[in-house]
């Protein structure tokens, strides 16, 4: 369930608008701050807040990279996955990635910490290749670079 | 009119037509998969591909995409732009499987024929392919989301076109995912038309999936004949068993779709519980020893108390030439009938709505899209006739501004305001709007009548028959009228009963309804029933009393093509074709003339004689199976063989409507010749003055209504649309609910003398205060209600279920 005080601040912000689906990405982001990522219920909440169908929500969130409709760990990777970072060498930073964390693009580390997405260009071109990890920009990035982010990461969060 | 050429042919086409949609009328079919003539234009799959040699574009441009401008030369054979769509179709099947052999689009897949036109004949492609789950989507709509190609039809068609919101296009990318939110049966009742847009084999008809490919098929242009609208369908029969109908193209009905009832409603037709044999006294025989002995006991019968001592019930699903061969023979014999209608009042307002519609005034469903106005009044188009709310829909996308005045819950896919009255105060309201001046209007309409002054091509649609009345038929058309005279280019379009009604009212005898013909049984002046593809004992609201009067009767022969409770109680009972078998001529709810060819020529499918192997290897010189006849033609046969009978074609119409003889029959694919409309002649017009007050209702009231699964004679015994049926609620106002201690989600009891039954509680907001709303659900036996208005000084409520029960 969600706390009342969100909900009932974004039942205001709703009330507000003009066009109350307009807020849809905003109304998801909220529900996705509360649940760590966008549930089946988030959904249905979003489209019971903003008298749109679950499928209608769905359709959008299932859009943008940055609603997750799965659990997520702690650490959320975006490695840039566009044209001025492959140039840079993206490709190999991702399969480093990979063999580091053991997972596959699009996994999550079984210990919950690391989740590996891909991202179209994240506008730091001039910091190819670059990644975000919980929306904070990194790079360029070397391997080592790489491997001492997640060993600092690794170390604060225990 | 800009000009332009095209592959060497100069064309000319309105303002604002696509170099795709020009193309086609000089022949040229430019491949398409994301162009939909009813949906339009979003460019998305980008293989309508051609050259602009000249004008304001040039190079490969999408076709669908670009407006004709004069000056433009355009080549769809050019090398470039033939390259560029073999290549986009290339790109396309990358993901799509190779396995057309075992689907069941297979044959009439437009990929398919792209693939091949196209040029594309080698798959270069080696690596993996892109999968997906499919969903459960229900009965109807079987999922294969891998050969899904991204054109957007399906979700543009289910949530833009129909206005439903539980089939869409979800994801991003390679992951783009076309389907619900979760598995489950699709909402709407427009579903099935995915089946027909898919351009690939994303969505199949399920009951007929593996039953066969389109070539092995018979396939008959023909009308559905599950409302008034009569919509044009393609009947597709395999083995003497319809397996499938799909919407035919009609520019003028029902454009490219057809509703879920009149795809699915066709069970009937090849059902292994038709009856197939004759029947007398309950058991099987010849039928010509059935046809003796019915003619037998007429001639008894007529002996004995006269030729008006028997009478013909009939009903809206009868063919015109049924219909006329009834109304032959009660004139001819001087029979009673054929009573056409189940009430008096239900007769009174079809037929003068038959003798309201004039040609001026009468529109199609196309032009009904093209209204700028829609005032529904005392009609629930989903529910009674559901290809108009589609059209209104599209009318409402355009602008139009839609009023329902009705006191059901009436739910439109749409924005739409509803003013819940009660149906007395219906034609009262449309008076007032009716009146030349609006000041005269009173207040809460007074919007509503500046709008309609405003309004250039407003339609007024109106229910005819059971639950809007004489009276409100009769506003409606002065309605119309008074905004036709105030030069608008206004509309009436009524909602009918059956499929057949209008012609019903042109043939409906003396007496036209059952209601006054059970009186004269009930008086013993009416000793033998000959009841022709009618079934009053589900239909008629009053049951007790009309199983009282039956069992008076010295004999009662029933022809049908279904097994129905009426035919169970008779002496004599007779097969009879379907309409898939007979063909026909039927007049819809616009008085638009349809003629329909036998789609086959009947018989017990093999599936069943076989028992679902090889059918049996006997060699008979006739089809199994095929002892019916049309009613019509049987009816003739009966009292051929009486003495003094009458022998002649069912086709003849002379003597009884004369309009309809030298009628020229034409197939159903045209849309020229006599698919016209004919000013009708009726015996209710604007000139019979005579006619009832409205029914004053005490202390509110309970409507017997349609809904659109469950109610339908034909297709409520289709499995797949029973399926789909909720369960039937009785519907009432919250406050009203209260008054009888009951909330949303209780189950409570109706009951009057005759019976009782329960049913679950719905309440709304939107239903007229004092109105109770309960179908006609062949689950319920709602027979106890006498009426199909009835006032509730006779209805007893009692609460059974829920809190505090
Ligand atoms: S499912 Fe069919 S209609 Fe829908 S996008 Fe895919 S190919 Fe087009
Ligand atoms: S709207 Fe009526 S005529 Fe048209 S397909 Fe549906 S049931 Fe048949
Ligand atoms: S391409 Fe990677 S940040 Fe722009
Ligand atoms: S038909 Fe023109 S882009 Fe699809």
């Amino acid at each position: 369930m969600i706390p009342e005080p969100t909900l009932s601040h974004l039942k205001d912000r709703i009330a507000a608008a003009d066009h109350p689906r307009e807020l849809v990405v905003d109304v998801m982001f909220a529900l996705q701050e509360h649940y760590g990522y966008l549930s089946d219920e988030a959904v249905e909440t979003t489209g019971a807040l903003l008298g749109m169908s679950p499928l209608q929500v769905e359709e959008l969130a299932t859009f943008y990279t940055f609603l997750y409709r799965e659990p997520v760990g702690r650490y959320v990777i975006h490695l840039c996955d566009s044209v001025i970072c492959w140039l840079d060498g993206a490709e190999s930073l991702r399969d480093h990635l990979c063999r580091k964390l053991k997972i596959e693009m699009g996994r999550t580390t079984p210990d919950g910490l690391f989740t590996l997405l891909p991202v179209c260009c994240i506008g730091y071109c001039d910091r190819s290749p670059a990644m975000l990890v919980n929306r904070k920009v990194y790079g360029p990035l070397t391997p080592e670079k790489v491997d001492e982010l997640l060993e600092k990461l690794k170390q604060e969060s225990e | 009119m800009p000009k332009l050429i095209i592959d060497d042919i100069s064309v000319a086409v309105p303002e604002g037509t696509k170099v795709i949609e020009a193309a086609e009328q000089v022949g040229i079919h430019i491949p398409r998969f994301c162009y939909h003539p009813a949906l339009g234009s979003v460019g998305a799959c980008r293989v309508c591909a051609v050259k602009f040699l000249q004008g304001p574009f040039k190079g490969v441009q999408m076709s669908c995409m670009i407006e004709a401008a004069d000056g433009m030369v355009v080549s769809t054979t050019d090398p470039e732009a033939v390259d560029f769509r073999r290549h986009v179709i290339e790109w396309l099947m990358i993901n799509h499987p190779h396995d057309c052999p075992v689907c069941d689009e297979g044959g009439h897949c437009l990929l398919q024929d792209m693939t091949v036109s196209g040029g594309h004949g080698m798959r270069r492609y080696q690596g993996k392919k892109r999968t997906y789950l499919d969903q459960d989507l229900g009965p109807l709509v079987q999922h294969e989301m891998n050969r899904c190609i991204q054109c957007y039809r399906c979700s543009r068609f289910y949530q833009e076109y129909a206005g439903y919101r539980d089939l869409g296009v979800m994801g991003i990318a390679s992951r783009v995912y076309y389907g619900r939110f979760g598995p489950g049966t699709l909402k709407s009742p427009f579903s099935g038309n995915l089946i027909d847009i898919c351009p690939t084999g994303v969505y199949t008809d399920r009951p007929s999936r593996y039953k066969g490919r389109r070539w092995d098929y018979e396939r008959t242009p023909s009308v559905c004949i599950h409302c008034c609208l009569g919509c044009r369908i393609t009947v597709n029969v395999r083995y003497r068993e319809v397996v499938r109908i799909e919407a035919r193209y009609s520019p003028t009905v029902n454009g490219h779709f057809i509703c879920d009832r009149g795809r699915y409603g066709f069970f009937y037709a090849s059902s292994d519980r038709r009856p197939r044999k004759a029947r007398s006294g309950g058991a099987e025989t010849r039928p010509k020893n059935a046809r003796d002995e019915a003619a037998h006991r007429l001639e008894e019968i007529t002996a004995r108390h006269g030729s008006g001592s028997v009478a013909v019930v009939g009903g809206s699903r009868s063919t015109l030439e049924t219909l006329a061969a009834e109304r032959r023979i009660c004139r001819q014999l001087g029979w009673q009938g054929p009573s056409l209608f189940t009430g008096t009042e239900e007769s009174a307002a079809a037929r003068r709505a038959a003798g309201h519609l004039t040609t001026d005034l009468a529109v199609s469903l196309e032009a009904l899209k093209n209204a700028d106005l829609i005032l529904v009044a005392g009609a629930d188009p989903i529910n009674e006739a559901p290809m108009a709310a589609l059209a209104i829909r599209q009318a409402a996308r355009n602008g139009a501004h839609i009023e329902v005045i009705d006191p059901r819950p009436v739910t439109l896919p749409l924005e739409y305001v509803h003013r819940p009255a009660g149906t007395d105060k219906i034609s009262e309201i449309l008076r007032g709007l009716g009146k030349p001046s609006t000041e005269d209007a009173s207040g809460d309409i007074q919007d509503l009548a500046a709008r309609l002054d405003q309004s250039r091509r407003p339609v007024v649609v109106c229910g005819a028959g059971k639950i809007a009345s004489e009276r409100t038929v009769e506003q409606a058309a002065r309605l119309a009228r008074n905004l036709r005279r105030a030069g608008k280019k206004a509309g009436l379009f009524f909602v009918m009963t059956g499929a057949n009604t209008f012609a019903a009212c042109r043939m409906a005898g003396d007496p036209a309804d059952l209601e006054t013909l059970l009186l004269m049984i009930e008086d013993g002046k009416v000793r033998a029933l000959v009841v022709v593809e009618a079934d009053p004992m589900s239909e008629y609201p009053d049951l007790a009393r009309l199983v009282d009067a039956l069992a008076k009767l010295d004999l009662m022969v029933v022809l049908d093509c279904i097994d129905t409770e009426t035919a169970r109680a008779a002496h004599v009972f007779f097969p009879t074709q379907t309409f898939f078998e007979t063909g026909g001529t039927l007049i819809n709810n616009e008085a638009r003339i349809q003629q329909a060819r036998p789609a086959f020529a009947g018989g017990t499918p093999i599936s069943q004689t076989g028992g679902g192997s090889h059918p049996p290897r006997v060699f008979r010189d006739d089809i199994p199976g095929t002892e019916a006849l049309s009613a019509g033609q049987l009816l003739m046969d009966i009292v051929s063989a009486l003495s003094g009978g009458i022998s002649r074609s069912v086709e003849e119409f002379d003597g009884v409507a004369p309009e309809f003889s030298g009628f020229d029959p034409v197939e159903a694919t045209g849309e020229r010749g006599t698919w016209a409309k004919l000013p009708l002649r009726t015996a209710a017009g604007p000139d019979s003055p005579q006619m009832g007050g409205e029914t004053p209702i005490k202390k509110g009231e309970l409507l017997l209504v349609e809904s659109v699964y469950g109610t339908e004679a034909l297709s409520r015994s289709s499995p797949w649309l029973q399926e789909l049926e909720s369960e039937p609620a009785l519907t009432l106002h919250p406050e009203d609910a209260s008054r009888w201690g009951l909330q949303h989600g209780d189950r409570c009891e109706l009951s009057t003398e005759a019976g009782a039954l329960t049913v679950p509680v719905h309440t709304s907001r939107s239903t007229a205060p004092g109105t109770l709303v309960l179908p006609r659900h062949r689950r319920l036996r709602w027979q106890v209600f006498q009426h199909f208005r009835s006032g509730l000084d006779t209805v007893r409520i009692r609460k059974t279920g829920g809190e505090g029960a």
